[in-house]
């Protein structure tokens, strides 16, 4: 019994090794992908493009000026006219432009308050939203109006905040489902489309074992990847920080890749071809993607939506990682992550099983 | 050419669409990452949920906890007396967003000039939110201050702030159209890679390369039923953006149409190109993502203005056709310049350039003949 398990285990290895395009790919997704993502995705406001008009003449609006720099702004770049400058917004070369209106200084120096103009490219709306932040801030330090409070903030877990880790991390996430779903479903299709299904009806085996083998071969190789990823891109490449128990986030990981087959082995029992998996696997796991909070927290979510994603696993599976990974909660509190992905996990596993064997 | 074999050929490859269910996928797809996409990426912050521990519980601090509580901004508690240890462990819990510790003598040290501090912690697992929050607070605060205070400043400069294009800065206006370039690019290519590898896979590539149709034809006819049916999704997705996520559309429809038929034509140029380096569906499949999903997000402008980049991803931009397409595509619906300007006209013309290109060297690279 155990002999012929780990037999079918071999076998299905065997076959992912052969096929090099498919080990290619597995390897691509569990390092490149996630480096081009942690390393191309900057979703703070960096680097902006400032533009200006200065009719004062200098003297205060240089000290201005001279404020914004590296990392969040570019040199600014001087216009002649506010035409030249809202043309040049209106192409999108320059995000930010600000005007100094030629009585500007003389208000300051006679009322002590004056005003800039500022045309804003507003489009990618957050980072807009953060270089007007910025600015204000500027002009507030500039003001230096004695505030006698002083703020310590401190940003807990991520204190520069930034984004690479992060994003590395989810996009981990989202390929371990990824390949989780479309990797188990295809080597039970793979049989079908080759004709080679009959011959595992005909063995002498029990199919329940089968089935187990060549889910649990799946997920073999998703924990290899799972184990580079971490390893080479997420600590070597990134630095992840890793507050928690690496341990735990393994175990995690496990779980939830015996989740993501469990919904492999329902898209195999329903599609009859490779190009069907695809497709069912994509309507299955762009909501499950979506509803997970990879992309925006769930309570800032609509409030269906909210409901709606207390059923799909890879919400506590990220929310687990992410307290494991950045926030070190102890293992003791990450027991209704855990039970998440159990629960929801057996419940999929479970069904994909007993679908998938009824076509034995 | 010959019309008559090609036309039997699309004929064919139409029923096989509909009896493969495949039809279903080239419609819902698209409108499903729209909606979900859409719905789903909320880059504002509102209602972080905000734990204030008011050790003071003065008037002053009381005042500036009602400011909290006030701003749609804070989803607000305020209690007193927890330990610092305590409401930490709530952040590392996942509970609280925002953590702020009004100290004990607050007001007192306040009124004597003398200068006291405000403890802010912020969780910073999710990055973009940690920073939108940490100036959310200072935001607050500053206010606060500058309400408290009697003396007037000496050099207060305002901003008068003109938010061009996107005035609510709505995140539905920012990434609506962008994710209309990136279904129009990754949809087609799948859809066209997966009707030649199938035949590979299938074996019934052999007809083809058996029988006296010719190159061209083939080709033709592979790529005129994905370009007829994602046409059509022009339209769809346009509705989708206009009349369910109400993005404005400032622009010419005309220039939207064009630049998005062209843009279909690079996609399928694109898949002509992984259909000719794979064997199987599944790794045509998945190719086709990792090649358009990744450049379609990062060079769309959607995360990051292409103005922001530097170095080696402004050059990477630059040569991925996302980026010209993405242009036109904010331009008809946000800024509405046309083609009248200049820029606009320049981009197109590359974006012709690239669907001549792909389509031309793929068609070029394909042998009718076992590889």
């Amino acid at each position: 019994m155990i002999g012929t398990f780990f037999a079918l285990v071999a076998k299905e290895l065997i076959g992912f090794f052969r096929s090099w395009g498919l080990v290619a790919i597995v390897l691509y997704s569990f390092t490149l992908d996630i480096y081009i993502t942690g390393a191309g995705i900057e979703m703070q406001a960096k680097n902006i493009a400032v533009g200006y008009v200065d009719e004062t003449g200098g003297g205060m609006s240089r000290k201005i000026l001279s404020r914004l720099h590296m990392p969040e702004f570019q040199k600014p770049v001087m216009f002649t006219s506010q035409e030249a400058l809202s043309q040049s917004i209106y192409n999108r070369e320059i995000m930010v432009g600000l005007i100094f209106e030629s009585d500007f200084e003389k208000s300051l120096k006679k009322y002590g308050r004056s005003s800039i103009d500022l045309l804003l490219d507003s489009i990618a709306a957050t980072q807009s939203f953060q270089a007007l932040q910025y600015l204000q801030n500027i002009l507030l330090d500039y003001a230096d109006i004695g505030i006698p409070v002083e703020l310590k903030i401190h940003k807990l877990f991520n204190p520069n905040a930034t984004t690479s880790q992060f994003m590395a991390m989810a996009e981990m996430l989202s390929v371990i489902t990824l390949l989780g779903v479309i990797l188990t479903a295809a080597v039970f299709v793979r049989e079908k489309e080759n004709g080679t299904w009959d011959i595992m009806l005909l063995m002498p085996i029990d199919p329940k074992l089968i089935i187990l083998a060549k889910s649990f071969s799946q997920v073999l190789i998703i924990m290899g990847g799972v184990v580079i990823a971490t390893g080479i891109v997420l600590f070597g490449i990134f630095d992840v920080p890793i507050n928690g128990s690496i341990s735990a986030f393994f175990l995690l990981s496990f779980f939830y890749a015996f989740t993501s087959a469990g919904i492999g082995l329902f898209v195999a029992a329903v599609s009859k071809s490779m190009l069907q998996v695809a497709q069912i696997s994509i309507l299955i796991m762009m909501p499950l993607i979506f509803l997970s909070g990879a992309w925006t927290p769930i309570h800032a979510m609509h409030p269906l939506l909210q409901e709606l994603s207390l059923i799909s696993p890879l919400r506590y599976y990220i929310e687990g990682s992410e307290s494991i990974f950045f926030r070190g909660t102890d293992v003791a509190d990450l027991w209704s992550y855990f039970a998440g992905v159990i629960i929801l996990g057996s419940v999929l596993y479970f069904y994909g099983f007993r679908k998938i064997g009824r076509l034995f | 050419m010959n019309p008559g074999v090609i036309k039997a050929y699309i004929l064919k490859e139409f029923k096989e669409l509909v009896r493969s269910r495949l039809i279903l996928i080239v419609y819902i797809l698209p409108t499903m990452i729209i909606i979900l996409f859409g719905y789903g990426i909320r880059m504002e912050v509102t209602d972080a949920r905000t734990l204030i521990i008011d050790n003071d519980n003065s008037r002053i601090s009381r005042d500036l906890s009602a400011r909290f509580d006030h701003s749609k901004y804070f989803d607000t508690r305020v209690t007193s007396g927890m330990s610092e240890q305590k409401a930490l462990k709530r952040i590392k819990q996942a509970r609280v967003d925002i953590l702020i510790i009004i100290p004990n003598g607050f007001e007192k040290r306040l009124l004597h000039g003398e200068k006291t501090e405000i403890g802010v912690f912020i969780d910073g697992a999710f990055p973009v939110r940690a920073t939108t929050m940490q100036n959310y607070v200072k935001g607050v605060i500053y206010n606060a201050a500058q309400s408290l205070m009697r003396k007037k400043p000496e050099n207060l400069i305002t901003i008068n702030s003109r938010n061009l294009f996107n005035q609510a800065m709505r995140d539905e206006d920012a990434i609506v159209p962008g994710l209309i370039g990136l279904i129009l690019l990754v949809a087609p290519a799948i859809l066209s890679a997966l009707l030649i590898v199938k035949e590979k896979e299938e074996g019934t590539i052999f007809n083809f390369y058996s029988s006296p149709i010719k190159k061209s034809e083939f080709i033709v006819a592979k790529l005129v039923p994905p370009l007829i049916l994602h046409s059509l999704n022009i339209f769809i997705l346009f509705l989708w953006a206009t009349w369910l996520f109400e993005v404005p559309f400032r622009g010419s429809f005309l220039l939207y149409w064009g630049a998005a038929q062209i843009y279909i034509l690079i996609s399928l140029g694109v898949g002509l190109l992984v259909s000719i380096i794979t064997r199987t569906q599944i790794v045509a499949i998945v190719l086709t993502i990792i090649i358009t999903i990744i450049p379609g997000f990062l060079y769309s402008g959607m995360l990051m203005p292409i103005s922001s980049m530097s170095g080696e991803s402004k050059i990477e931009a630059h040569i991925y056709p996302v980026m010209y397409f993405n242009h036109i595509i904010y331009d008809t619906f946000l800024i509405g310049q046309g083609l009248d300007s200049p820029k606009n006209q320049l981009y197109l013309a590359i974006l012709v350039f690239y669907a001549l290109f792909l389509i031309l060297l793929g068609s070029w690279l394909m042998k009718k003949e076992i590889a």
